[in-house]
């Protein structure tokens, strides 16, 4: 915020500098006009007398001259005033933001960068239908020649014929379509289909509703059809919205300290991104005494007394074929260890 | 939203992101103030030119006519001198408000009102998308976006094939006028020149980037693959752990973050398979005696007849038989 306000500032201050010195310059010349015209009058008035030009009009229109030249030059010099605060808006701009989004990926990860870019594409069509933009959808498929079938399209079209039907007031598709598919939105525990009909009555006197109809739609539909409600891709977006800053710190300060050992580690990320609650999809298990997530290879194993750990810890806490555990000295049988599955 | 942007988060975030839409409306309110200082400099200089002839005239006796029409003279180039002027400071406070539109946008990311800042995030999805759109070539495609995202752009400002910086310039109207800050992309209209040229150190552009900025819609799914936790549970071979939710798990995002990194975890985190929620001391993980572990909020909710039937192998077992696991 404190980076926005700060180049704001600058902008404020030019813009008022052109206000100032616009109306100043328009001022003016004006008045240089003005006084000019007069003058020309007067002169003009003399020629058709056919008097010769007077000293007193002679100095009047030296000075004139002098008083042009100066306000003339003022303005140039007035405007070119005006350069500094420019200047200062781009280096506050410079001081604020990165200039140089340094290069996290490494491009190699990716063994054709077509590919990588073809399915990057098929990802963006993919979130444009789900986003309900559809001419942009099938303008990205012809301009790139991607083939999209129509299966996977098909519950798109549906879907938005659906909410536009909504968004002009008109509950009969939605009626129709959670008819149709009553048993799958009651095994979901879906009161779409109250709602559908409860507004229906009320919508004359509460008009409140509709907002909230067009939602509930949308995430019993994505319930049924097995999509999340955000495209992937929108949530990808997101994420590495929030990873890119910490990562680029990290790289920095990894560079700066001269540690390129911290992160060699290519298989992981050197440091944990907080995404919020909402993104904990699977369930990850570290085990405590490693401190290493578990996997198929090192899996999770519940001890006779309830603490789980992973069978690496396991193995390496076996002391003369027996086992104690780390948090309640319970003695047990490492065979006896069942491995769970989260 | 699924993810949570705290406003710290947002903040360094806008840092690395929002430099080029900021710099480009610099650059053209820089360009425009030279500009304007050149036309009012040689404006200047021909008044100052036809006042020094007056001048020398005034010195030497003349005619009145001579001077009447000198000074017809001075009177043009004096009009010309405060058109000009006029034009041009236009033009440099057109760049300058410009400017200051698009910090208002910024800006907004940190609204109180959660509409606002959710709609300024699809922004700026929409934003990058058209960027990446752009540097693909698919110039029509991200025309449509723009405009249906209400992110327009003057026309002028995206002209493909003219080799110049075309920096989508914003909206002139509304608010619903947002520009999509970036670069200059040599862009290739429908039937131009040459190949595309990645946005980079090829084009001659001032002081701005190198980094192909289109690196951005590239490195977000990227850095993102990772975080996300991209596990093991989104590459099972039978597709067991896939979740609805999770993007890594979606067919597309599948293939193209399989090569990324994973995420980094130092605790665990439980999620219940049955529910999605979170299991901890409020939802205890119940382990059944095939080894599969749910929340026992969940075993409650299933249970039928004091017996529950696990979800993914179909086993029927007693409630009871469910033993609290231990997560440290």
């Amino acid at each position: 915020m404190e980076q926005c306000e700060s180049v704001e500032r600058e902008v404020d201050k030019v813009l008022q500098k052109f206000l100032t010195y616009g109306q100043h310059c328009e001022q003016s010349l004006e008045e240089l006009l003005h006084y000019v015209g007069q003058l020309r009058a007067e002169l003009a008035s003399a020629a058709l007398q056919g008097t010769p030009l007077s000293a007193t009009l002679s100095l009047v229109m030296s000075q004139c001259c002098r008083k042009i030249k100066d306000t003339v030059q003022k303005l140039a010099s007035d405007h070119k005033d005006i350069h500094s605060s420019v200047s200062r808006v781009g280096k506050a701009i410079d001081r604020n933001f990165d200039s140089e989004v340094c290069g996290v990926v490494s491009d190699a990860v990716w063994d054709s960068r077509e590919k990588q870019q073809q399915i990057l594409q098929m990802a963006i069509v993919e979130h444009l239908y789900q986003q309900g933009m559809l001419s942009v959808a099938e303008e990205l498929c012809q301009e790139s020649t991607l083939n999209v079938d129509l299966d996977f399209k098909q519950p798109f079209l549906e879907l938005n014929r659906i909410l536009e039907a909504l968004h002009k007031h008109d509950l009969g598709p939605a009626l129709e379509w959670a008819i149709s598919h009553r048993q799958r939105l009651l095994e979901l525990n879906s009161s779409l289909e109250f709602k559908l009909h409860r507004l229906y009555f009320i919508h004359l006197l509460d008009t409140s509703h509709w907002a909230e109809i067009c939602e509930t739609f949308t995430r019993d539909a994505c319930s049924l059809l097995g999509l999340s409600v955000e495209s992937p891709l929108s949530v990808s977006f997101a994420s590495g919205c929030v990873a890119l800053p910490v990562l680029m710190n990290i790289k920095a300060v990894i560079e700066q300290r001269q540690c390129t050992g911290v992160w060699s580690h290519k298989d992981e990320l050197p440091i944990e991104i907080e995404l919020g609650m909402k993104c904990w999809y699977h369930s990850v298990f570290a085990c405590p005494i490693l401190r290493q997530q578990t996997s198929d290879s090192n899996p999770p194993i519940k001890l006779i007394c309830g603490h789980v750990i992973s069978r690496d810890a396991l193995n390496k806490l076996i002391n003369g074929g027996k086992l104690k555990c780390p948090y309640c000295p319970m003695e047990q049988n490492p065979a006896d260890g069942k491995r769970i599955i989260f | 939203m699924a993810v949570q942007e705290s406003a710290a988060q947002l903040s360094m975030t806008l840092k690395v992101q929002e430099y080029p839409t900021l710099k480009v409306p610099y650059e053209t309110l820089n360009k425009r103030f030279r500009a304007a200082q050149k036309n009012i400099d040689r404006e200047t200089s021909h008044v100052t030119m036809v006042v020094a002839e007056l001048e020398k005239t005034l010195s030497s006796c003349p005619a009145v006519d001579s001077v009447v029409s000198l000074l017809d003279g001075v009177v043009e180039k004096l009009s010309v001198l405060k058109r000009k002027a006029v034009e041009s400071i236009q033009a440099e406070d057109e760049s300058a408000k410009l400017c200051k539109r698009r910090i208002e946008h910024l800006k907004e990311h940190s609204s109180d009102q959660p509409a606002a800042a959710s709609l300024w995030k699809r922004k700026r999805m929409d934003r990058m998308m058209v960027e990446h759109l752009l540097r693909c070539g698919y110039y029509n495609t991200a025309v449509k976006l723009a405009r249906q995202s209400g992110i327009e752009t003057r026309p002028e400002a995206l002209q493909p094939g003219r080799g110049q910086p075309a920096g989508r310039g914003a909206a002139g109207h509304g608010h619903a006028g947002l520009p999509a800050g970036h670069t200059h992309l040599p862009l290739q209209g429908p039937a131009g020149p040459g190949p595309v040229e990645d946005a980079d150190p090829a084009v001659p552009v001032r002081q701005l980037p190198a980094a192909p900025a289109g690196e951005q819609l590239r490195v977000h799914p990227h850095p993102a693959g990772r975080p996300l936790g991209h596990k093991d549970a989104c590459y099972k071979e039978d597709g067991s752990s896939r979740s609805p939710d999770c993007p890594v798990c979606s067919r597309s995002l599948n293939k193209l973050a399989q090569p990324l990194p994973m995420a980094h975890c130092a605790n665990s985190r439980l999620v219940c398979k049955i529910s999605g929620d979170v299991m901890n001391e409020n939802n205890p993980p119940m382990m059944l005696p095939n080894g599969y572990v749910y929340g026992y909020n969940s075993l409650l909710s299933i249970r039928q007849d004091d017996k529950v039937v696990c979800p993914r192998t179909k086993e029927v077992f007693h409630f009871s038989q469910a033993e609290k696991v231990y997560i440290m």
